[in-house]
């Protein structure tokens, strides 16, 4: 995760809020997020050497796979659930953020944009994407359900999901005008804070 | 690797959540390594049912892989106690112990002991030791129901839990398992309504039997598939010649062994105490109101080939920690050896136990 998104994401967390981040990583962002915004965080993680890294900074981090289901959480009453650059990564995105819903009153997510206009050169020039923020190849990425920003936002119409805020970057990971103009080309990451309707 | 063992008496008694109060006690205890001047690298670590103050350092000790210099639980770093529960067979107060009112040895008649009972023994210990907070309690099985239970009963005394191959309270499959084992004892004839010290006998073949269906318990289908398969037992080291199988001659050698060493009276107190614990029980069945006050971090791992307390056991107490926002890790490891993984260090169970452990 770059520096400005984990920023934005900081930026829009409430201080002394209980949060979960869905593919914490390493735990950096949460251990921000306890530091500054001393927040009550739990963080959920597949990967046992990531667990590790996220045990050692004493964090609360639960191995999960979340496809799995979360459902099991929903009884947590959590103020905002995280999942950033993670949700592409997941066999049901759809029914992920359904249920980040249930567990939480708000949800960040974060996103890689296909429809970025690096990503439709590659295309155009008959190859899969290579970008920053889409750095694998297509056999080695973990990336199984890759969208645009009209994809996502259709998605949370349908699912009837408030977008409650939204924040494109471009991939200096700046908020350029044109990203925020017309994101769906030059966006090259969207960030999004939902809710239930 | 600094080891002592000690008897240490503690006058002033304790009163046992059964009512029973024992006017004084005494624990076998055993510490590895040496604590600090400000008293803060203190790690307690509790046994399971049948394990004793014997924590490292010998080939008794029941947590060698994990307990030792730059091991997960590292003597260099920290003074490492363990004591022998009481109501146990290895040198604690216990139904081998000679009761003062009647000069014999209260067998049978020794107070039902709890894991409570446990913890708050092990307080007085911490007291003797002039520690005001362990930087962890841990331990598996029973042992991590201890450790859990520490959390509950004295916040402020503990700083880290860990908690392995664990739950909040024995299952009805334990009870069921436990009492099997409580059975075949008790039908010993040997056994004599648990009066056998008296008669200088010991109901040696009801322990085996018990023992022996443990040993099935504490491992799972696909270890023992693994370990012994449908392997004939070579013909010159059979125990005896009704055997034909290995896993057979295995049980037969550990139960024996067990027999030997082990009280039946002890045996049959340490399993109630494992039946009848549950996190929940001060607070009519309420497990998150239970678990509301926890200022320690926990550590919960569970086993993926651990039947007896299986994953979701772990899970439960990850869940009612997070639920009262207590800060709790939980892992499932895959685990070897079954309910006994928690003896047994891998690379991943060790990382994670470090890490916790040397965690701020």
């Amino acid at each position: 995760m770059n520096i400005s998104t984990s920023q934005i994401i900081k930026d829009w967390v409430p201080n002394d809020s209980k949060v979960i981040d869905f593919g914490c990583g390493d735990g950096s962002l949460l251990k921000d997020l306890i530091n500054e915004k001393n927040a009550c965080g739990y963080g959920v993680e597949i990967d046992l050497k990531k667990i590790q890294e996220c045990v050692v900074k004493g964090l609360s981090v639960i191995q999960k796979d979340i496809d799995e289901g979360i459902q099991d959480f929903e009884s947590s009453n959590f103020d905002v659930a995280i999942m950033a650059s993670s949700i592409q990564c997941l066999r049901n995105p759809h029914m992920a953020l359904r249920r980040m819903l249930r567990l939480s009153k708000q949800c960040i997510v974060t996103l890689p944009n296909l429809g970025f206009w690096k990503c439709r050169l590659h295309l155009a020039s008959g190859k899969m994407p290579v970008t920053p923020n889409l750095p694998s190849s297509w056999y080695e990425t973990k990336n199984l359900h890759l969208c645009t920003i009209k994809d996502f936002e259709k998605l949370c119409e349908d699912e009837g999901f408030a977008i409650n805020k939204r924040l494109f970057l471009n991939d200096n990971g700046a908020k350029g005008l044109l990203s925020s103009l017309s994101p769906n080309l030059f966006a090259s990451e969207g960030i999004y804070l939902l809710a239930k309707k | 690797m600094k080891i002592n063992t000690d008897l240490i008496k503690f006058e002033s008694g304790i009163n046992l959540e059964s009512g029973t109060k024992l006017e004084s006690f005494e624990l076998m205890v055993e510490t590895y390594g040496e604590l600090n001047t400000d008293k803060t690298n203190g790690i307690l670590v509790c046994h399971a049912f049948s394990g004793n103050h014997q924590a490292s350092g010998s080939e008794s000790g029941w947590w060698n892989e994990i307990i030792g210099p730059d091991k997960a639980i590292d003597t260099n770093k920290y003074f490492v106690v363990c004591s022998n529960n009481l109501g146990g067979c290895s040198g604690s107060t216990g139904p081998l112990s000679i009761n003062p009112k009647t000069n014999k040895s209260y067998g049978k008649d020794f107070p039902n002991v709890s894991v409570l009972d446990w913890v708050n023994s092990q307080k007085k210990l911490m007291d003797y030791f002039a520690i005001k907070q362990w930087h962890m309690v841990a331990g598996g099985s029973l042992g991590g129901m201890q450790a859990l239970q520490w959390s509950i009963s004295f916040p402020d005394s503990i700083k880290k839990a860990g908690i392995f191959a664990a739950a909040v309270k024995s299952s009805t499959q334990n009870i069921a398992m436990n009492e099997v084992g409580r059975e075949a004892i008790r039908k010993d004839k040997n056994y004599m309504d648990g009066e056998y010290l008296d008669n200088n006998v010991k109901p040696k073949n009801g322990l085996k039997t018990a023992r022996m269906l443990g040993h099935i318990t504490y491992s799972s289908e696909s270890i023992m598939d693994q370990k012994f398969g449908r392997k004939f037992q070579d013909i010159n080291s059979k125990v005896d010649g009704t055997v034909d199988y290995e896993v057979e001659n295995y049980l037969q050698y550990k139960g024996e062994k067990f027999s030997d060493t082990f009280d039946a009276n002890s045996y049959i107190l340490m399993t109630k105490a494992m039946d009848g614990y549950d996190a929940a029980s001060k607070t009519h069945g309420d497990l998150e109101l239970a678990m509301s006050d926890i200022k320690a971090k926990l550590l919960v791992v569970g086993f993926d080939s651990d039947w007896l307390y299986p994953p979701k056991r772990s899970k439960e107490i990850q869940l009612a920690a997070m639920n009262v926002n207590v800060p709790c890790s939980c892992v499932i490891l895959e685990g070897k050896q079954g309910h006994d993984s928690f003896l047994f260090a891998s690379d991943d169970y060790v990382n994670i136990i470090k890490g916790f452990i040397e965690s701020v």
